[in-house]
């Protein structure tokens, strides 16, 4: 037994030092060049879209002022939605930042960031309004998106509050707008779209719960943990600053 | 460290040890306790045989059963098609399952969709292809069949059409034979499809006379010629005909998407939309084929928000809907519509997911409810 956990613990030891050998030279490389290459589809305002000759939004500003705090430049790269992850396993950039939620089957290749965004769905009412958290939702007029997530959901909540009403509408900005107009107590919606429209409304508030948790991370290859780490740290920097939210508040706007 | 990050490096650190090995064993048998002391499940019944009722006969769905591992939620599954009024559906029968050694049939999961989806009164079309390990050389992916291999899948093809037959009529050789990851990543080659049809057909037709063969199911594309990725659909039926192709299949299977088109828009041969069937029916016509039905054996929108070719949730629920009129109403030669797809066993956390009618938790989405009204269920 005894000589079997040597050769366990062994056959460990080797593994480690071999995982080390490739973290350092990924860091290194970065720490060497000055440079963090950063991999995105700009094709999801208001988290990356390009504008004229150039690319913005809040995965753009992120990345800077992550490499900042690294004593980095940036270089973006950009790729389909379909091959971001692909593009950061061959190598192609260091951090995927492009509005990815993490999956939980990919993480044998890949690791993620703590969240730096919910896109999760949430409940808007006006500011008004008496309702302040989903129990009180019963005999209410909800409006939703027809056929998103938020539809499904409210279809969900129909079997907990028989008395709810739902009103599928064309879009979620729709949904929304019904509650403006107060033909909906309120309304379940993706959280980009509700900071996107309520950044021009100040009539309407997001009741302070997320109904579900759609995370945003950053993602680096499973053997680049000295960059995840130190990631990590500065995301943590960035978010406790106030920059984060500063970030996400100048782009979330009409 | 996230959370995600921290659980799978617990899961790392995790060493022999003899005292956390032993706590491990009393947990297990403590588990084995209670599994032993708690009375059985139900088994699932196959239940009174069902009609399915339906405006739209012609209707199908997708439904991905192979790999759904508890009997109940293959009961739930099909029930879910019929109360949709779709009387048709689609299952793969991955051969590498069916047949895990040479000669060495494992039919129980064909067997209990096949029992369950007849008590639901649909009609099963299935899809075959998926090869065993031991039918390819090592290293290469299970899409790969080699010419050397024909046989045995023809073998293994007229097994299915045999053990099935009056049960299974409808047999679709093979998945999308057009682009190269379907074609074990590969170049694509249409003589070599050809050559599998000259193998398959007579097999089949040989264990089941009745059988409805289909060929084809080409994935819509625009792949040029010499492209790694595969072959433009209109291209490769092409090639199909001019190699005689059409004396081994008694339907033409076609994949057809309407993407971000809505589904009325003008077909072209240079995009790609939920018409391109029209450009495939003129290919059958020009060969003297126009007799020969196409089964639309995979059509529909997604509504993934990131995904490039996705449309609003909104318009999947009426382009979908709409493209069902517009099949029925327009094409007299298509027999079936089968959308892709109503359910799959776990989330694919991408776009794929978007496809889907019900969620793995069989929370019915309400493009599944729009389409329940327009089959007249709703």
């Amino acid at each position: 037994m005894n000589k079997h956990l040597m050769h366990c613990a062994t056959l460990f030891l080797l593994l480690l030092a071999a995982a080390c050998t490739r973290q350092d030279a990924t860091w290194q490389r970065i720490a060497q060049d000055g440079v963090l290459r950063i991999g995105m589809d700009p094709t999801f305002p208001p988290f990356e879209e390009f504008a004229f000759d150039t690319v913005q939004g809040i995965d753009v500003d992120l990345a800077q002022a992550l490499a900042t705090e690294l004593g980095l430049t940036t270089e973006f790269v950009f790729l389909g939605y379909d091959g971001l992850y692909d593009g950061l396993a061959v190598g192609r950039y260091d951090v995927l930042l492009s509005g990815i939620v993490p999956d939980m089957r990919r993480t044998q290749d890949f690791a993620f960031s703590e969240p730096y965004f919910n896109a999760g769905l949430v409940l808007i009412t006006r500011a008004d309004s008496a309702i302040g958290r989903i129990q009180e939702m019963a005999d209410r007029t909800l409006a939703v998106e027809l056929g998103a997530d938020g539809h499904v959901t409210a279809t969900e909540w129909q079997r907990q509050f028989p008395d709810l009403t739902v009103v599928p509408l064309a879009s979620a900005e729709a949904a929304l707008q019904a509650v403006l107009d107060e033909s909906a107590d309120a309304a379940l919606v993706d959280n980009i779209s509700a900071q996107l429209f309520l950044a021009a409304e100040p009539a309407l508030i997001i009741v302070d719960e997320a109904v579900t948790v759609e995370p945003f991370a950053a993602v680096v290859r499973i053997e680049d943990e000295e960059l995840l780490r130190r990631l990590d740290e500065v995301l943590q920097k960035v978010a406790e600053s106030g920059k984060l939210q500063q970030i996400i508040s100048h782009w979330m706007r009409p | 460290m996230s959370r995600i990050n921290r659980l799978r490096d617990k899961n790392r650190d995790f060493r022999p040890n003899a005292t956390r090995f032993s706590r491990i064993l009393a947990l297990i048998l403590l588990f084995a306790f209670i599994a032993l002391m708690r009375p059985p499940a139900p088994p699932v019944t196959v239940g009174a045989p069902q009609t399915v009722t339906t405006t739209i006969p012609q209707l199908g769905v997708h439904t991905r059963l192979s790999d759904e591992v508890e009997p109940w939620k293959i009961k739930r599954t099909l029930q879910l098609a019929r109360e949709m009024g779709a009387p048709w559906i689609v299952e793969f029968f991955p051969w590498a399952y069916f047949e895990p050694e040479p000669g060495e049939f494992r039919w129980q999961q064909a067997d209990l969709i096949i029992d369950h989806a007849e008590a639901q009164g649909l009609t099963v079309i299935a899809r075959l292809g998926l090869t065993p390990y031991w039918a390819r050389p090592a290293d290469t992916p299970d899409t790969f069949l080699a010419a050397a291999a024909y046989d045995d899948f023809a073998a293994f093809s007229a097994a299915f059409a045999e053990r099935y037959r009056g049960r299974v009529d409808y047999i679709i050789v093979g998945n999308e034979p057009n682009l190269s990851f379907e074609w074990g990543m590969q170049p694509v080659n249409s003589a070599d499809y050809v050559a599998l049809l000259h193998k398959v057909y007579p097999a089949i037709k040989m264990a089941n006379p009745d059988a409805v063969v289909l060929a084809g199911a080409l994935a819509p594309t625009l792949e040029p010629p010499g492209s790694a990725n595969g072959l433009n659909d209109l291209l490769y039926l092409e090639e199909l005909y001019a190699q005689g192709a059409d004396n081994f299949f008694d339907a033409l299977a076609v994949h057809t998407y309407g993407f971000t088109f809505p589904p009325d828009a003008e077909p072209g041969p240079d995009l790609l939309n939920f018409r391109r069937v029209e450009l495939l029916r003129d290919i059958m016509i020009r060969y003297g084929d126009g007799d020969t039905p196409i089964y639309i054996t995979e059509t529909g929108y997604n509504d993934h928000p990131r995904w490039s070719l996705a449309v609003s949730p909104a318009e999947r629920i009426r382009y979908s809907a709409d493209s069902i009129r517009y099949a029925i109403s327009n094409w007299p030669y298509v027999d079936v519509i089968v959308l892709w797809k109503l359910r799959t066993p776990y989330p694919d956390n991408s776009y794929r997911d978007y496809y889907t009618l019900v969620t793995p938790e069989f929370v019915e989405k309400p493009i599944y409810t729009e389409l329940k009204r327009l089959t007249g269920n709703e």
